[in-house]
C-alpha cells in the first residue's frame, strides 16, 4: 500500500495538472478533458487525473452548482468538457455551455420541439450531447439530429430523421456519436411496435448519409410480418474505434417484449452488438447475445474495450440478461461468457464457447412466471467504469425479479404515440427468491468476472460510475448520496448528500490547473417507476436537477 | 372546474372513431364522445364489478409495470390503494391528458376510449376502498 501511494505521488508530481504522465494511448489521452460520452472510445469512463486522490478526497468541497431550472426527469446526461467549457443537456433538450471553472452559463439553447413530443412515453429526458468539429450535436425528443455552433450555441443545421406519428414517438434519448465526419445514432423503440433503425448524417451539413435497418430482412429470423413491429432499436450511444474505423453499437430487445408467439425465429439483430462501417453503414459483423429474446433483455449497453489475456483488445459487453459477453473486437468471436447477476432463472447458463442459451425458460400466455433479472436488467443503462491501474471494472448491479403473465397486446390500444408493446397481461417487480431486493457496486476482473470487492445497497443505484487515476471510484445512489471509494478495496473515503438521486454520468476534468469532479444529480427516468413493486418507498424520493462541481482546495 | 370540464367535453365531442389505420393516432383526447346528458361523469356505475374488473385488467397490462406498481402501490406516483381524495373527474382528465412534474405521465387519451378510461377510473376508485 505504501509503495502504491508513492507511485501515485510521483506520477502526480510529474504531470502538469495532476495526470499520470507516463501512460498514453486510448483512455489516457487528452487527460484534462472529458471529450466524449465515455471519455474515450474504449468506454472506460476513466480520468487520468490524480490531483484529487485517496489522500485528499476527504477534503472535496463544492466549487459551484449549475441548475437548469426544470427538474422533469432530473439530469440524465454525462457532461462533455472541452478546454474549460462544460456542455450538457437538461429537460426538454435544453443545451447548456458552462464555464467549467466557475459554473457560469456561457450560452443556452432551447429548441422548438414538435408538440407531438409531449405525447411520447420517453418524454423530456436526454443523456447528453456530443462535441466536435466546432459543433455541439444533439439528438432531439422529436426525432432530429441538430448541430449547434460550439462557441455561440446557435443552430447550424437540423435534420428530421424519424416520424413520430407513424413510429410510436421514436426519438433520440441518447447523444448521437461522431465517427469522423459521420454522426450516427439510434432511437427509442425497443418496447414499441416499430422496426428499429440507426441513422447517420454528414456531421458538417446534416445531410443524411445512411440508415441501417436493425431488423434483418430474413423470413427465417422474422416469420410472417413480425419484422414490421419487432422493436430492436439502438437507444444508447455507440462508440467509434478510429484505429479500425468501426462503430460499435448495441441493440434493444425484440417486441412484443414477453409475448413471443407471433415472432418465432431468432429475431436478428435484436439483443445484439453490431460492428458497422461508418462510411457505408454496412454491417461488418454482429453478435446476437439473446436470440429470440422474450424477457426484455436489451443489449444496448456500452462496448467496453480492455486488454485480453494475449494483450489484444477484447470487447466486454454486459446486457440486461445478467451475463457479460467477452469477444474479439474484430469479428465478435466469443472468448468468454460470465454470469454477472446473482439471481438468474430464465436460463440454466450460457455456453461460454458458443453463446448457446442452455435450457431457456420462456414466458407463456396466461401463466404467471417468475423471471430474474427483471425487465430493467441485471443493471440498468447506467454505465460502468474501468481503471487500468487496478485492472478492475466497476459496475452497478440490481437484484430484482419480476412476475410476468404474458399476453397479446390489444391492437385497439396500440394506437397512441405513447403505446407500449410489452406483450403482458400483468407484471410485478418482486424480490429475488430467498433474498431481499438490492443493488451493488461490484469491482471485478472484466474478463472473468472474478470479484475483488463489492458494496451492497438497499436501493439499486442508477448512476453511472467514474474512476480516476487518483485511485478513486465515484458514484451515487437513488437517495442522493454521492460516494468516493478507494478503487483498490472499496473503502468509503468521502460522501455528500445532494438531496436528490443520481441518474447521470459523473465526470472529471482539469481547468486552470485544478481538477474537478462534476456530478449530475436529480432523480429521473422511468426506472424508479419500474421498480415500484419491489420498493414502495421510491414514491417518496424527491426529484431535482443540479449539476454539482467538486474540487479540493 | 366547470370551464375545464366544458372544454374537455368539446374536445371529446369533436373526435371520431377509428382515425388510425397504420401507426399511432396523433390526437390526444379520448376517442369516444362524452357521456350522454352533457355531464362530465361516468357513463356507467363505477361500482359495477364487471367494469372494475375490466379496469383492473387494463391497469395491469398498461399502467402497473412501468409506473404505478401492482395494485397501484409504489412507483413514482402516490399510491392508489386506500386513497379516497381523488375526484373521478381529475382521474379521467389525468389519464386522458397526462401530466408533467418531476416525472412525466404521457397522455393515454388516444390509446383508450372514454369508456375504457372510465373503467380505469372505476378500478382506481375500487383500489381507494382497499387497505
Amino acid at each position: 500500500m505504501k509503495m502504491k501511494k508513492l507511485v501515485v505521488a510521483l506520477a502526480c508530481a510529474g504531470a502538469l495538472s495532476g495526470s499520470v504522465g507516463a501512460a498514453s494511448g486510448p483512455g489516457y489521452d487528452d487527460p484534462d478533458n472529458w471529450p466524449q460520452y465515455h471519455r474515450s472510445f474504449n468506454a472506460w469512463r476513466f480520468s487520468p487525473l490524480a490531483q484529487i486522490n485517496r489522500d485528499n478526497v476527504a477534503r472535496l468541497k463544492v466549487a459551484w452548482i449549475h441548475q437548469p431550472g426544470n427538474i422533469t426527469h432530473g439530469i440524465q446526461a454525462t457532461p462533455i468538457v472541452v478546454d474549460g467549457v462544460l456542455y450538457y443537456v437538461s429537460a426538454n433538450n435544453n443545451v447548456w455551455a458552462v464555464d467549467a471553472a466557475s459554473g457560469r452559463t456561457l450560452w443556452r439553447y432551447e429548441p422548438k420541439l414538435d408538440p407531438l413530443s409531449k405525447q411520447t412515453f420517453y418524454a423530456a429526458a436526454s443523456r447528453g450531447v456530443t462535441v466536435g468539429r466546432g459543433k455541439v450535436f444533439l439528438g432531439t425528443l422529436d426525432g432530429r439530429f441538430v448541430a449547434l455552433d460550439q462557441k455561440t450555441g446557435k443552430e447550424v443545421w437540423s435534420t428530421q430523421l424519424t416520424d413520430l406519428k407513424s413510429q410510436y414517438g421514436a426519438l433520440f434519448s441518447a447523444p448521437p456519436q461522431l465517427a469522423g465526419d459521420v454522426l450516427f445514432g439510434g432511437t427509442t423503440g425497443g418496447d414499441q411496435p416499430i422496426s428499429g433503425k440507426i441513422h447517420a448524417v454528414n456531421a458538417d451539413t446534416g445531410k443524411p448519409a445512411w440508415t441501417f435497418e436493425i431488423l434483418r430482412d430474413d423470413p427465417e429470423s422474422w416469420p410472417g410480418d413480425s419484422r414490421q413491429r419487432g422493436g430492436g432499436s439502438a437507444w444508447m450511444p455507440g462508440t467509434y474505434d478510429p484505429r479500425t474505423d468501426t462503430i460499435y453499437i448495441g441493440t434493444s430487445n425484440a417486441a412484443p417484449d414477453y409475448f413471443n408467439a407471433d415472432r418465432k425465429g431468432d429475431n436478428k439483430w435484436t439483443a445484439s452488438l453490431l460492428a458497422l462501417d461508418p462510411k457505408t453503414g454496412k454491417l461488418k459483423w454482429a453478435r446476437q447475445e439473446i436470440p429470440h429474446d422474450s424477457w426484455d433483455f436489451d443489449s444496448a449497453y456500452e462496448a467496453l474495450m480492455v486488454k485480453g489475456a494475449d494483450g489484444k483488445d477484447v470487447i466486454v459487453h454486459l446486457n440486461k440478461s445478467g451475463f457479460v459477453f467477452v469477444m474479439d473486437k474484430d469479428d465478435g468471436k466469443l472468448e468468454n461468457v460470465w454470469q454477472f447477476a446473482q439471481h438468474v432463472n430464465w436460463v440454466k447458463g450460457i455456453d461460454p464457447k458458443t453463446g448457446r442459451l442452455i435450457d431457456p425458460v420462456y414466458p407463456e400466455e396466461g401463466k404467471r412466471k417468475l423471471f430474474c433479472p427483471n425487465l430493467l436488467g441485471a443493471r440498468s443503462w447506467n454505465h460502468g467504469a474501468f481503471n487500468p491501474q487496478t485492472g478492475l471494472w466497476y459496475s452497478h448491479a440490481m437484484e430484482v425479479c419480476n412476475e410476468v403473465v404474458a399476453g397479446r397486446d390489444d391492437p385497439a390500444n396500440l394506437t397512441a404515440i405513447s403505446s407500449l408493446s410489452l406483450g403482458i397481461d400483468e407484471i410485478k417487480l418482486v424480490p429475488p427468491p430467498a433474498d431481499k431486493p438490492h443493488g451493488r457496486l461490484d469491482a471485478r476482473d472484466p474478463l472473468t468476472g472474478k470479484v475483488k470487492w463489492s458494496i451492497r445497497y438497499e436501493l439499486p443505484p442508477l448512476s453511472s460510475v467514474l474512476t480516476t487515476a487518483g485511485g478513486l471510484v465515484f458514484t451515487g445512489d437513488m437517495e442522493g448520496r454521492i460516494y468516493a471509494y478507494d478503487a483498490d478495496d472499496g473503502k468509503e473515503l468521502w460522501r455528500f448528500n445532494a438531496g436528490s438521486g443520481l441518474r447521470g454520468g459523473p465526470v472529471s476534468y482539469a481547468t486552470g490547473g485544478r481538477q474537478y469532479v462534476v456530478v449530475p444529480t436529480g432523480l429521473g427516468s422511468h426506472a424508479p417507476g419500474f421498480l415500484a413493486g419491489a420498493y414502495p418507498q421510491i414514491k417518496d424520493l424527491p426529484g431535482g436537477a443540479a449539476l454539482i462541481a467538486f474540487t479540493v482546495d | 372546474m366547470f370551464v375545464r370540464a366544458l372544454s374537455l367535453l368539446s374536445l371529446l365531442a369533436g373526435l371520431s372513431f377509428n382515425s388510425v389505420a397504420v401507426g399511432p393516432a396523433a390526437v390526444e383526447p379520448a376517442r369516444e364522445a362524452a357521456p350522454a346528458g352533457g355531464q362530465f361523469a361516468a357513463p356507467f356505475d363505477l361500482a359495477d364489478p364487471a367494469r372494475i374488473e375490466a379496469g383492473r385488467k387494463r391497469f395491469n397490462k398498461t399502467c402497473a409495470g412501468y409506473c404505478h406498481g401492482f395494485e397501484g402501490v409504489g412507483g413514482r406516483a402516490p399510491d392508489f390503494k386506500g386513497r379516497k381524495d381523488l375526484p373521478v373527474a381529475v382521474m379521467f382528465e389525468t389519464i386522458t391528458h397526462g401530466r408533467v412534474g418531476a416525472d412525466v405521465m404521457p397522455p393515454w387519451g388516444a390509446a383508450f376510449s372514454a369508456e375504457q378510461i372510465w373503467e380505469l377510473v372505476a378500478y382506481l376508485r375500487f383500489l381507494g376502498t382497499q387497505s
